[in-house]
């Protein structure tokens, strides 16, 4: 009996004392994965580092409850991406000095897309100029944000230098490594086109020379008739042989491509991540299977 | 203690004059404290506004129109800044800037466009409800709350600008989500919102509208707080995700920006990179510009200390004065109190007596006086200069 009590008691100090050390420990939000896992690599275990969006939503066009957003406001750093990705940051109230655009220094390397033009009410015609969000894919960029992220690190505190900036230097030679093995993998696809079933992949074509030509598909989706219409048509004009979807389609999705003569690769662009998975490694996988398909052309 | 006890009989007796002698004797003490006191606090709680606030950014031109619309969130309208400058700051991470967008009102309070770093800043505190989280969200002041009767699941419109507005910028309807703990501050006084909140307000941002109209409302559908506001557009949930922002938001603009220097060195770094005159934009510091302003408005107090010590020396002389008089007309009863033995020095002391009492009288209501002045000084002067504003 009296064994059991001091159990209990040493276990209930215990648990308050490491309650206590939860609630001390730093809090940093990402807007998604990639920045995440980088955050988490920068600060090994010196804080909390929450990518707060549900798998199954896309993290550029999430909308975060009350709750969520008190969560993110309650936080130590706020990592956003910039370039336009998670539009809802825009309708929500941050405090701005908790805030970090990781991209703010590469914002001349920024891939314009279409232009889009509307009205409102009375008022007259105007145009938004779209931007490429994705910008991870481009490994010399994610180090850019990665730093960043260091940066806003260290500056607020939130853990050691010393750490950080040894962390950082592991970080940036992985991304390196992946840079210059992507450089030798997708070695010969210049010359050919690439199908994209969504306009993701522009920061990644760019860094290695690859020419895309983009759909605009509903993830792991079964393509309509008209999409696979769209799919024909664009075979047609570019001869393109490689087919990468954001997600993996139905089988009777992938049965499609092959009978129009398309290897189809499951490229996931990383926003959300896999449990599990290495930020490196995913790309590794992916990058394996494109030089493949390349291979086998 | 046979002197006092026949004096406080005598005063009882003659209850009318006594009463009037001291009303008269404790408004001669406490006038004077009880303005020093006021004084003293508005004084303290101006300069603790200017204080608390140690650097302001704006457009130039007049400081004090500056510091008034950022401090105090008065009628002024100093020339907008671009948000550049609050990125200019941050870039240079020698200070925190805190945007302050106040060009707007709603049913006579300023709405005030700012970050939630203003939260932290000024330490306030929310009595009811959450603080600001999405787009069109309002916190209000607890002087607003009070005034209007408004709490949170209530809702305000923001007043319109131009009856003839061509640009087809509606007002906006925003929720009350909060009610700010008082503060005997302008803070009581405003609405604050988001900066992009206060930028939909201006137009800049917008959406697919949600606008009720003046039908819905002549129909009684719908309701305003304005009686001049006929249309207005309303962020719902089905509408928000079309909220959008036209430009780039380094040319959005801000009435002002509170600038918090990391520490005296960054201060001076940065007050150094506004003093070229071809600057479009100053940086000033809101204490010296408030201590100035103050100066000039307590040049008024030396008067005022005359003038009283002047009243106070004819009161008291007038009191001196029915006294003595008192005094003369009692010369019966004195002669017969001489006659029944009782000594002069008696006399004295029961005359002196009466004096000491009423003086005691006196003195405790205005002491009373005074400590309930000193108690609700910051609250009343909160609320004139709030009147002021």
């Amino acid at each position: 009996m009296r064994i059991s009590r001091s159990l209990v008691a040493a276990s209930l100090i215990v648990f308050a004392s490491s309650a206590a050390v939860a609630q001390d420990r730093p809090l940093v939000v990402a807007v998604n994965y990639p920045l995440q896992y980088f955050a988490e690599r920068l600060l090994s275990d010196d804080a909390d580092v929450v990518f707060p969006v549900p798998r199954d939503v896309d993290p550029s066009f999430w909308r975060p409850s009350i709750a969520d957003i008190s969560m993110i406001q309650s936080a130590d750093l706020i990592l956003l991406n910039g370039a336009g990705f998670a539009t809802w940051i825009d309708r929500v109230s941050l405090p701005r000095s908790k805030v970090v655009n990781t991209s703010a220094a590469i914002e001349d390397q920024f891939i314009i897309t279409e232009s889009i033009t509307h009205s409102h009410g009375d008022g007259g015609e105007h145009s938004h100029e779209g931007l490429a969000s994705y910008t991870w894919l481009d490994p010399i960029l994610a180090i850019a944000q990665a730093e960043a992220i260091a940066s806003a690190i260290i500056t607020k505190g939130v853990a050691p230098a010393d750490d950080v900036n040894a962390q950082l230097e592991t970080l940036i030679a992985d991304l390196q490594a992946l840079d210059a093995k992507a450089a030798v993998a997708l070695d010969g696809l210049q010359d050919t086109t690439i199908l994209t079933t969504h306009p993701r992949y522009q920061y990644f074509a760019r860094r290695y020379d690859l020419s895309l030509a983009s759909l605009q598909w509903e993830a792991g989706a079964m393509p309509t008739d008209a999409d696979i219409a769209d799919l024909e048509t664009l075979v047609d004009q570019t001869g393109a042989q490689i087919l990468l979807w954001e997600a993996a389609p139905p089988a009777a999705a992938i049965d499609v491509a092959t009978s129009l003569g398309l290897q189809s690769i499951v490229f996931a662009p990383l926003a959300h991540g896999i449990e599990g998975r290495a930020f490196e490694d995913m790309l590794d996988d992916m990058l394996f299977a494109m030089s493949k398909a390349g291979a086998d052309d | 203690m046979n002197a006092l006890y026949l004096a406080f009989a005598y005063l009882r007796y003659h209850w009318a004059r006594s009463l009037v002698l001291t009303l008269v004797a404790a408004l001669i003490l406490f006038v004077p404290v009880a303005t020093q006191i006021l004084l003293s606090t508005s004084e303290r709680a101006l300069i603790a506004r200017g204080n608390a606030t140690p650097l302001l950014l704006g457009s130039r031109g007049s400081q004090l129109d500056l510091m008034m619309a950022a401090l105090y969130f008065s009628d002024e309208r100093p020339e907008p800044v671009p948000m550049r400058e609050v990125e200019a700051i941050w870039d240079s991470g020698l200070g925190i800037p805190i945007p302050v967008h106040a060009a707007f009102s709603s049913s006579g309070f300023r709405i005030v466009g700012t970050s939630l770093d203003y939260f932290d800043f000024r330490a306030l505190d929310l009595s009811e409800g959450r603080g600001l989280s999405i787009l069109g969200d309002a916190v209000i002041g607890a002087t607003v709350a009070s005034t209007l009767g408004k709490g949170v699941g209530d809702a305000l419109v923001s007043s319109p600008e131009n009856l003839f507005d061509l640009d087809g910028v509606y007002p906006l309807e925003m929720p009350i989500v909060g009610v700010l703990a008082p503060t005997n501050s302008p803070d009581d006084d405003a609405i604050f919102v988001d900066l992009k909140t206060a930028w939909v307000i201006q137009g800049i941002g917008h959406g697919h509208e949600d606008v009720v109209t003046a039908a819905q409302v002549a129909a009684g559908s719908e309701a305003v707080s304005n009686a001049a506001v006929v249309q207005y557009q309303r962020i719902t949930e089905d509408n928000i995700e079309s909220f959008h922002f036209h430009g780039s938001q380094d040319n959005f603009p801000t009435s002002a920006v509170i600038v918090v220097p990391n520490d005296t060195r960054a201060g001076t770094i940065l007050k150094g990179r506004y003093l070229d005159g071809e600057n479009p934009t100053q940086l000033i510091e809101p204490a010296s510009v408030i201590q100035g302003l103050v100066d000039r408005i307590f040049r008024i107090k030396s008067l005022l200390d005359v003038v009283t010590t002047i009243i106070a020396i004819a009161a008291f002389a007038a009191i001196g004065l029915a006294v003595f008089l008192s005094y003369r007309l009692r010369a019966k009863e004195i002669a017969t109190a001489v006659k029944l033995g009782a000594k002069r020095g008696m006399v004295l002391r029961l005359l002196s007596a009466e004096t000491f009492t009423l003086l005691s009288l006196s003195t405790m209501i205005a002491a009373i006086g005074a400590a309930i002045v000193a108690r609700n000084a910051e609250a009343w002067v909160g609320w004139l200069l709030s009147l002021g504003a």
